[in-house]
């Protein structure tokens, strides 16, 4: 009896912590967007907190920049995420010493944290950075104020160049084993059979690496769309992206806008859980035999 | 003419003295529509070869040629060539169909007369109504029978086969070396096969090339070659089971104790060399030599004891060891009981069989 269910109480710990901050973070939170706060006094279930929270114009115009940030953060990671994983392939081939010395470079964004990283680009890009001062220093720009505003600005290319930079190397790490394997089964073949380089990538590349990509962009669209301290270091005051939104609801707001923070928060936990879905059901079917690739 | 032709063809790789590796092939021709096998062990370079005849790998020296214009120069994708692999390295996400149909896209022929090809070939392989199927559906034989449609469809001036069949079964090997033959000769495909199967390469050779360490050791048709092999190592690698050495004087042949008659060698005199004495050669005496009955010439008896016996596939593999040599011989189960260990058998031979390898 104990040897069987042995495993399961070795576990129980692990399981233990895990439900009760996960699940039990979930379900508080539901709560709360539903108007259940006993700290308040308040114990009825409304949904006036979604109601308010869609119908309010900050709430749109946070979720489009949410949204518009989290696409084209993950569209120029994607891209730049497949170019590095190439200069990886051609670089594990020719083997040089630089670039080996150049792939570290491009993997350090991997171990630095993510406020770190937004501080760096503050520190690089914003109009009296270090960018700013050396084309001033050059003579390339002729005072500080020329240099366009890429940090806390309202369309957020700070957020975008800080998560392009940070999640790039990730990509191309997850895609890289992937397109290794691809040019050491079907390069070969694909040659022999008259095919150009380009017509390699295209023909074959492409649809075999889409999958793998795919799911890489997936994870970095849902965590740039629901992460919160790099749109916090470089985003600006209004409009706010929804996890900063949310934050400046539940510590400003009184107790009266908690729900709504907290509806935001599970506004994103259901985009961020249908987007996995749907990144899911993609996989299978490019994954499958006779799938559309 | 697509005859091939190789002509100081050399490549080499260096890691460190211990670990290094040359490819060496003053000149080599494979005439037009030509079954040509490199037979050799792993790791002799036959595989490098082959990727330097389809302009895979660059060689440090050397030509190839292709009829009369050399192809040394022009990229593996131009070279109008065919492969298959040792895996069938189809492409997971294209039908068999668009596998079979891939070079022809390359040329750039219209889609319907690419798939038309494409199907007509699928039935030549005897794979008619799976061209809508993707490779995973697909068995492993199923499998390298596309990726030969694939090679055969763009009707290749050379057809480079890589042990291609060294990952099916037995049986099912055997249906592809038939099926290979067949359209290789239908086809008149000049043909360059790289195997380590003895037995591949003589089923489905015109003409067999022995390599070892990146050197051509001998060429010539499958049965010349197993008849007068010119070194012990090609004797062995072609299974012969006892290749003696010793020295060969007058017709007799003598390695210590152990002698045999070679008649027809009488103009060998203290040669040392090898003799190649093959195990189906040696036979059972059916009646004890001693006994007046007996028909065979006594000298042509060798007399032992059994050291070793298995059985294996209908036949017993037997070592007998005959004063300072031991000698293995194999015969048909049904011929004999199974000889125990310590009995002493009589054997004879064909000295006509018997092939002398002097050394020089």
């Amino acid at each position: 009896m104990w040897q069987n269910s042995k495993p399961y109480w070795l576990v129980l710990p692990t399981v233990s912590v895990i439900v009760i901050l996960f699940f039990g973070g979930l379900v508080e939170g539901l709560a709360h967007s539903l108007g259940y706060f006993p700290a308040a006094g308040q114990l009825d279930f409304s949904t006036r907190a979604y109601h308010k929270l869609l119908s309010s114009k900050d709430f749109w115009l946070s979720l489009w920049l949410t949204l518009r940030i989290s696409f084209l953060a993950t569209l120029f990671s994607g891209i730049l995420g497949m170019g590095i994983s190439l200069f990886f392939l051609r670089n594990q081939q020719r083997k040089s010493r630089i670039g080996l010395w150049l792939q570290g470079l491009m993997n350090l964004p991997l171990v630095i944290p993510h406020f770190v990283g937004a501080y760096i680009i503050v520190l690089m890009f914003m109009q009296s950075g270090y960018l700013a001062r050396i084309l001033y220093g050059f003579g390339l720009i002729q005072q500080f104020e020329a240099f366009p505003v890429l940090t806390n600005d309202p369309r957020g290319w700070g957020i975008i160049l800080a998560y392009t930079w940070k999640e790039a190397p990730f990509i191309a790490l997850m895609i890289y084993p992937v397109l290794k394997n691809i040019y050491s089964n079907w390069l070969e073949v694909a040659k022999v059979y008259g095919a150009k380089p380009w017509q390699f990538f295209i023909e074959v590349v492409v649809p075999l690496l889409l999958p793998a990509w795919t799911s890489s962009c997936f994870i970095v669209f849902d965590f740039t769309f629901s992460a919160f301290e790099v749109p916090y270091l470089l985003g600006i005051t209004y409009p706010q992206m929804l996890p900063v939104l949310s934050y400046t609801l539940y510590t400003n707001g009184g107790w009266e806008r908690m729900p709504e923070a907290m509806a935001i928060n599970v506004v994103l936990t259901l985009i961020t859980a249908l987007l996995g879905i749907m990144a899911y059901k993609l996989s299978r079917r490019w994954g499958m035999p006779g799938g559309k690739s | 003419m697509n005859h091939l032709y190789l002509k100081g063809i050399e490549k080499g790789y260096y890691h460190s003295d211990s670990d290094s590796f040359e490819l060496n092939i003053p000149q080599l021709t494979i005439q037009e529509g030509e079954l040509f096998a490199l037979l050799g062990p792993s790791g002799c370079g036959k595989t490098t070869l082959l990727k330097v005849v389809a302009g895979l790998l660059e060689p440090d020296r050397g030509e190839v040629w292709l009829g009369d214009q050399t192809i040394s120069k022009i990229p593996t994708e131009k070279r109008g060539l065919g492969m298959v692999f040792q895996q069938a390295l189809l492409f997971p996400h294209m039908t068999v169909e668009a596998n079979v149909a891939f070079g022809l896209k390359m040329q750039g022929i219209s889609k319907g007369v690419r798939l038309e090809k494409a199907k007509s070939m699928l039935k030549a392989v005897g794979l008619s109504g799976f061209g809508d199927r993707f490779p995973a559906e697909l068995s492993g034989g199923q499998q390298q029978r596309v990726s030969l449609a694939r090679a055969l469809v763009t009707c290749p001036q050379v057809l480079l086969l890589d042990e291609p069949f060294s990952s099916l079964d037995p049986e099912l090997r055997e249906e592809m070396r038939d099926l290979l033959k067949g359209l290789q000769q239908d086809y008149k495909l000049t043909t360059l096969l790289v195997t380590h199967d003895v037995n591949e390469a003589f089923v489905l050779a015109d003409k067999i090339g022995i390599m070892k360490q990146g050197r051509i050791m001998q060429i010539d048709q499958p049965q010349i070659l197993y008849e007068n092999p010119n070194s012990p190592e090609i004797a062995m690698f072609l299974g012969a089971k006892n290749v003696i050495y010793g020295q060969l004087s007058q017709g007799v042949f003598q390695s210590g104790s152990f002698k045999l008659a070679v008649p027809g060698k009488e103009e060998f005199n203290q040669q040392p060399g090898w003799i190649v004495l093959r195990s189906e050669n040696l036979k059972l005496c059916p009646v004890p030599a001693s006994t007046k009955f007996s028909q065979i010439n006594r000298d042509l008896i060798l007399r032992g004891s059994v050291e070793k016996s298995v059985f294996s596939q209908g036949s017993y593999h037997v070592t007998v060891q005959m004063d300072s040599q031991s000698v293995i011989l194999s015969f048909p189960a049904d011929q004999s009981s199974k000889p125990g260990l310590g009995e002493v058998l009589e054997l004879t031979y064909d000295p006509q069989a018997l092939v002398f390898i002097p050394e020089y």
